[in-house]
């Protein structure tokens, strides 16, 4: 733990907000006087009142598709596990494009389908459903040891206005990985991480030259991809006082700089939208990367670690924190996707219960990070005794990167939660884009231009 | 007095589940959105249009001056005018040409081999005209740099990207799927047209184009109303495809009205349903509007 993630964890400590969660022992007691709650009832209203016919649900989970889809072990085996601890019937959540107006549908009548949403990512959806009120924070449910072990920096994330409305739980992180192959043929040295951007345009440049692949380098054109995780490797502290990404700092501005430096060595639909998700997955620089025609990458660690098992030889991979420029900060950008436990639902201390389960049940990270697993997802554990475990004796199985993108965390800092989280770069993207795109040669121009589009929209709004 | 309530009551219960049917599924919906578009509700904030503000014609005007609106409705009109003369008039050549196909059982394997797309579930035509138009995977990109030369890898078309490209080749994508269907529509017209016109006006020395344009073309006019107004109606009103092309990027051709709809109603910020609905009516109106007309044009002159 560096001394910034130390700080932060004690000052997290001592905050009193976090009720104090409870353990097996009390989650029992609890349930023994529902129980006899519910007896004294449904003796007073007799049976079949709608109190006692609700408690008789199985925890209810939903998820979003893209978890089953990378961790099939959680339908197959670990909630076939968990449902002999207690009833389970989880779901596929309604949600694609990370909508969540059937979760916000059903809390304006005061209940819900589910009881907890496994597939929330604070920056992209948390403050809409806390607006909405579709969900309540996890602070009375989650024990005090899951707390204090989850990585401060990833619990501060989780944490909006004093509560904890996420219950963190599949970890990505902004990195840059190589083609170890591609570099190598193009003379340079398949082991060395690029330090600079400038090094790592250099790089990308003589791939290209070399004609040791088409491309040099890769990104994908999504604001909260690749924008604000360079900007980050400038200056993390990049918000304005309304927590909106302040697209006019000049680390956003030295941030474009380097994304029109790449688009010299990048395919020429490398802004063009994704072809699933509405647009925003199976995007051009998936296509180049994992088709070898590309060797430098920046992205979230699981995109390259996925890729590379569709090649011959998925050890030629190579992945590293970002390049930085002499005086950046060096930081990038991380989120959590983690649970959300909605008002309306029910068995909440059940569902802490299962995601405390879920989350720590090495079988997930096993698929995540094993180097014996073709096309590894990638992402990572949010515990610190986890990661204390694995590094006092590490698993045979633990892909040599794992602890390379883990170390990234200690300075990484997540998007600010905002209602405009998500959108504030899907607004903002046609304004900075005229500068990739060589309709404005001022950056600075096209940046504020970015950031009116931005505050057009939010005029509009209430919030 | 009594005939009339004894007939009245053998009449409503048969005309009752039609008026339930167009009152609470047509009618309903249609008033409600209505409302809403006088309303400032806001799905995350407000519990129900009831409870949001009565704004009366504010959301009107500010989408009158919005150009986001108006940028949208022109990008579907063109779109629409790219794609309607293909789907209208590909099929229409394509049904006059199998319908002079007398061998039945060639017929039969032609009429087949035209409705199989057709019979394609939407996602998967996606999928397959993703890959087609895909720069780094797929085959007609392929063909041009690998094959044929014309371009490489720096300068290969981008086919859904926001070129002058995206709505034609949508436009191919979707007279690919259509093209089946609506040539049955077409060949079922054809079927009524009596074969002794055809023979007489042969008699009489009129030449194939004449045949074609005064019998086959004239007598095929209700057929081509039906598709001109129901495919005028989904290509000005479409949305999956441009969402799956071009995401939510305002600086795309596919961020047409439909598009800046779903975002206002189901995305951004505080989820302005009020104005969402109003952008809904504008649309509609102007596609109530070219329907009407269209009814003009292609009205009975006999």
């Amino acid at each position: 733990m560096t001394n910034d993630e130390q700080e932060l964890f004690e000052e997290l400590l001592d905050d009193e907000e976090f009720a104090p969660g409870l353990n097996r022992g009390a989650l029992l007691q609890r349930g023994a006087a529902a129980g006899a709650a519910m007896w004294g009832v449904s003796t007073l209203f007799g049976p079949g009142t709608a109190f006692a016919s609700t408690q008789a649900r199985s925890l209810t989970p939903t998820f979003y598709q893209w978890i089953y889809g990378l961790y099939p072990e959680i339908p197959s085996a670990i909630n076939k596990d968990y449902g002999k601890r207690h009833k389970l019937d989880a779901k596929i959540a309604p949600v694609q494009g990370f909508g969540i107006d059937r979760f916000v549908a059903e809390a304006k009548k005061k209940k819900s389908t589910w009881d907890v949403y496994v597939g929330m990512t604070p920056f992209v959806e948390m403050a809409s459903l806390i607006e909405s009120g579709a969900i309540e924070p996890w602070d009375k449910y989650i024990s005090k040891s899951v707390v204090n072990d989850l990585i401060p920096s990833i619990r501060q994330e989780a944490t909006y206005q004093g509560h904890m409305w996420s219950f963190p739980f599949l970890l990505d992180i902004i990195i840059q990985a190589w083609n170890g192959e591609i570099v190598k043929k193009a003379g340079l040295d398949p082991n060395a991480a690029p330090k600079t951007w400038d090094e790592f345009i250099a790089n990308a440049k003589k791939v290209v030259s070399s004609k040791a692949a088409p491309f040099g380098a890769v990104f994908d054109s999504h604001g909260w991809r690749s924008l604000a995780p360079i900007t980050y490797t400038f200056n993390p502290n990049v918000y304005t006082p309304d927590g909106l990404f302040d697209f006019t700092n000049p680390a956003t501005v030295n941030a474009l700089e380097v994304m029109k430096r790449m688009m010299e060595v990048a395919p020429n639909n490398i802004l063009e939208e994704g072809k699933v998700d509405a647009g925003v997955n199976t995007t051009p620089d998936e296509e180049a990367f994992a088709g070898r025609q590309a060797a430098y990458y920046i992205k979230y660690q699981n995109a390259p670690t996925r890729f590379a098992g569709t090649w011959p030889d998925p050890t030629v991979l190579h992945i590293a924190g970002m390049p930085k420029q002499p005086g950046g900060a060096g930081a990038t950008v991380f989120w959590n996707t983690g649970a959300a436990l909605f008002k309306y639902g029910q068995n909440k201390q059940a569902a802490a219960d299962y995601m405390k389960f879920l989350t720590y049940d090495q079988r997930i990270w096993k698929q995540a990070l094993s180097k014996h697993v073709k096309g590894q997802s990638g992402q990572l554990a949010p515990y610190k005794s986890t990661w204390a475990k694995w590094e006092k004796s590490p698993p045979e199985w633990m892909a040599d990167w794992a602890f390379t993108v883990r170390a990234q965390l200690g300075k990484s800092k997540a998007i600010k939660t905002n209602i405009w989280g998500l959108n504030q770069f899907v607004l903002g993207k046609p304004g900075w884009e005229t500068y990739l795109k060589g309709d404005e040669k001022d950056p600075k121009k096209a940046l504020a231009k970015a950031r009116d589009l931005v505050m057009a929209e939010v005029k509009k709004h209430k919030k | 007095m009594w005939r009339t309530t004894t007939r009245a009551a053998r009449t409503w219960p048969y005309l009752l589940p039609a008026l339930f049917f167009f009152v609470g599924w047509q009618l309903w919906p249609i008033v409600r959105a209505l409302w809403i578009s006088f309303t400032s509700f806001s799905f995350l904030l407000d519990d129900s249009p009831e409870s949001a503000k009565f704004i009366w014609f504010q959301n009107y005007v500010d989408a009158v001056k919005d150009p986001l609106v108006r940028s949208g409705l022109w990008h579907a009109a063109v779109f629409t005018a790219i794609f309607l003369p293909g789907m209208i008039f590909l099929p229409m050549v394509m049904a006059v040409l199998v319908d002079r196909v007398h061998n039945k059982k060639a017929a039969g394997v032609y009429r087949l081999i035209l409705l199989i797309p057709a019979m394609m579930p939407g996602p998967l035509i996606f999928i397959l005209w993703g890959w087609l138009y895909s720069n780094g995977i797929g085959p007609i990109n392929y063909m041009l740099v690998n094959v044929f030369h014309l371009y490489d890898v720096t300068n290969q078309p981008t086919w859904l990207g926001a070129t002058n490209l995206t709505f034609l080749s949508l436009a191919l994508m979707e007279w690919w799927w259509g093209l089946g269907f609506h040539t049955m529509f077409y060949l079922a017209g054809l079927s009524t047209i009596p074969k002794e016109l055809y023979e007489s006006a042969r008699v009489d020395g009129a030449s194939e184009w004449r045949i074609f344009w005064n019998i086959t073309f004239a007598r095929l006019r209700p057929i081509l109303l039906v598709l001109v107004v129901l495919r005028f109606g989904t290509a000005f009103a479409l949305i999956d495809e441009y969402i799956l092309t071009g995401g939510f990027d305002r600086s795309r051709p596919t961020y047409t009205w439909t598009v800046y709809m779903w975002d206002t109603a189901f995305q951004l910020g505080d989820q302005n349903r009020g104005y969402a609905a109003t952008i809904g009516w504008i649309g509609t109106i102007g596609m109530l509007g070219v329907v009407l007309w269209l009814f003009y044009v292609f009205r009975n002159k006999d």
